[in-house]
């Protein structure tokens, strides 16, 4: 009655594994699913660009106030509890014209705070231990602190000087000077074959006008948030065991060598929410310290941009790699703002444990806490000031 | 930081980690358990083991702490199709440093060179021999998930700890009080053996039986 695998029905004990797709296949998949979410990005550019100029911008109006904006971008991202759907939507609106850079701005500064939410919801999952809880919320909430102060900061200095989407219209001419190819390459081409063929498809069932317009620009917002979110599910299988291994070579180390981890896994998921909250649950436990996760949460906030600078690969003008840039670049400065400087850097990982303090022997303080900074503040500040 | 960057190209099953340390502390048991129970029986003198002795059973804990974060580690990432098989291993890892606690016991009562009566010496060391046997069957059982002989290796288990108990009534109902020695020895000895014992029932019985014996009624477990 031995075992055939007896080494790995040792390391499963012999239980049930789950049905397993053959890693090549889900590869192939994953890639699939990339195309999927080119064309995605491209739907919603066009269906956009359909409505016509003054329809499309009339849209967005409300969001030429920053703050409004920036609202919005908070508010749509804990809609969507994910900031991939709501920059990868960003930049399809950008590089459609709908949006300009400097409007677009605020919003993606938004999705980084709405983005956040996730964790803090993951943390709730500890309230019956307090102790557990502390840790958990400290965890889940440096992430917030660290994002809000980072808007706090750069968000005036934008505004005052656009040092951030002046630094990325450079570079965005400078790719496309170096690479010209880019926004006439292979992968564009066929993102329009298979837009057509929807397209086709639409007005075959004799959709045209405004009808069509909005119905490929929801495909698009649909298709965005499904090829993510199957994208990440796959990756996050595909990469299981190597994430595993890296985290648990990581509990011990912090520094920029955990940014490395957090830009590398998050790369590798396609979001930042799915690496801070397998972070959560290790803080609550005590077997990852605040200090160490902290770098890493940073890092996540750098890998999560690679999904809007993939979707400018789809994006009808060079303002959508603009935006996409702008958006690594704000966090690769609040991550070279805060992170080196050790009282700069104590300033969230202190207020983190200041509320999960508060939160732990009142639980009343996180929805209020939530209430205010998810909800009530972007939700004023976008309909005051729209 | 060039080991950090091969982890990530680098496959690894964090389970096959935690299974390869825990065969590790099983080892770690049995030779602290064989070096105090032989400085018991033996008779020489057991500070010549102290050192190693204790080493060995910090080991034994390090290694404990180290798998509990792996499986924290490991739930986090798998998610709930990993945790019986993680329930499984908070229980056996506690199993295997309980090994390394008697192991302390037994060279405790060695420390006092107690003068043992001759008949024990000789049931003893028969037991200690059979308990280090089991030591070594439980970490070839466990590692190749062999149910067969893990049914009559419980068996056999079970019979040992009869026998033990067996002893220390003999001990306490004898006209000869001053036995405390061979009662507690047999004890830690029997101990020991319910210890490994509950590890291999891991290979037979579901996550919420560990611990108890196939085929045993409930009134005799």
């Amino acid at each position: 009655m031995k075992n055939p695998d007896p080494a790995a029905a040792a390391a499963g004990f012999g239980a049930e594994t789950p049905r397993r797709v053959p890693p090549t296949l889900r590869l192939l998949l994953v890639f699939v699913l990339l195309y999927g979410f080119l064309v995605a990005i491209k739907l919603m550019g066009g269906g956009i660009a359909m409505m016509g100029k003054e329809t499309s911008k009339g849209l967005f109006s409300g969001v030429s106030n920053p703050f409004a904006g920036l609202g919005l971008g908070v508010l749509a991202t804990v809609l969507v509890q994910s900031s991939s759907t709501t920059t990868s939507t960003i930049v399809s609106l950008v590089g459609s014209g709908v949006l300009t850079v400097r409007s677009a701005v605020p919003m993606i500064m938004g999705a980084n705070i709405g983005t956040t939410v996730t964790n803090t919801l993951v943390s709730v999952g500890h309230v019956r231990r307090s102790q557990e809880f502390e840790r958990a919320l400290a965890a889940a909430t440096v992430h917030d602190f660290f994002n809000v102060l980072c808007v706090s900061l750069l968000l005036p200095l934008e505004l005052m000087t656009g040092f951030l989407s002046k630094t990325a219209t450079s570079l965005t001419d400078v790719l496309i000077v170096s690479d010209g190819a880019t926004y006439k390459s292979p992968i564009k081409k066929a993102v329009k074959a298979a837009f057509n063929v929807v397209v086709d498809a639409l007005e075959g069932l004799g959709l045209s006008g405004t009808p069509l317009a909005i119905t490929v620009g929801l495909l698009g917002v649909a298709l965005t948030f499904l090829c993510l979110i199957f994208i990440t599910r796959n990756m996050r299988v595909m990469i299981s065991s190597r994430l595993e291994r890296v985290i648990n070579n990581a509990l011990g180390k912090g520094g920029w060598i955990g940014i490395l981890i957090g830009i590398m896994v998050t790369i590798s998921v396609q979001s930042s929410s799915i690496t801070t909250s397998l972070l959560v649950p290790m803080c609550a436990a005590g077997v990852l310290t605040l200090e160490n996760a902290f770098p890493i949460m940073l890092g996540a906030n750098i890998g999560t941009t690679v999904t809007a600078l993939l979707a400018s690969l789809a994006a009808d003008s060079s303002a959508g790699l603009t935006i996409a840039l702008v958006h690594t670049l704000f966090n690769l400065v609040g991550v070279v703002v805060f992170y080196p400087f050790p009282r700069l850097r104590r300033i969230p990982i202190q207020l983190a444990r200041l509320l999960a303090t508060k939160a732990s022997r009142r639980p009343a303080w996180l929805l209020v806490y939530v209430g205010v900074v998810f909800i009530l503040i972007p939700l004023g500040g976008w309909l005051l000031l729209r | 930081m060039l080991n950090w960057l091969q982890t990530f190209t680098r496959g690894g099953d964090g389970l096959r980690e935690i299974n390869k340390r825990f065969l590790e502390m099983l080892q770690d048991g049995r030779h602290i358990f064989d070096a105090a129970a032989n400085s018991l029986l033996g008779g020489g003198d057991p500070e010549v083991i102290r050192e190693d002795l204790f080493r060995t059973d910090a080991r034994i804990n390090l290694t404990e702490q180290e798998i509990r974060r792996g499986i924290v580690v490991h739930g986090t990432v798998h998610g709930a199709s990993a945790f019986p098989v993680l329930l499984t291993m908070m229980s056996l890892v506690k199993d295997a440093e309980r090994v390394g606690d008697y192991a302390k016991n037994i060279f405790d009562l060695a420390a006092l060179r107690p003068d043992l009566d001759p008949d024990d010496v000789g049931e003893l060391t028969v037991i200690k021999d059979q308990v280090s046997t089991l030591l070594i069957r439980a970490h070839g059982i466990f590692k190749q998930q062999d149910v067969s002989t893990a049914q009559d290796f419980l068996k056999e288990t079970d019979g040992l700890q009869n026998r033990c108990d067996a002893r220390v009534e003999h001990c306490i109902k004898s006209s000869d009080r001053s036995r405390v020695t061979e009662v507690l020895a047999y004890r830690y000895f029997k101990r020991v053996a319910s210890h490994v014992g509950n590890i291999v029932t891991s290979v037979v019985m579901p996550v919420d039986m560990l611990d108890y014996f196939p085929g045993k009624p409930m009134s005799e477990q």
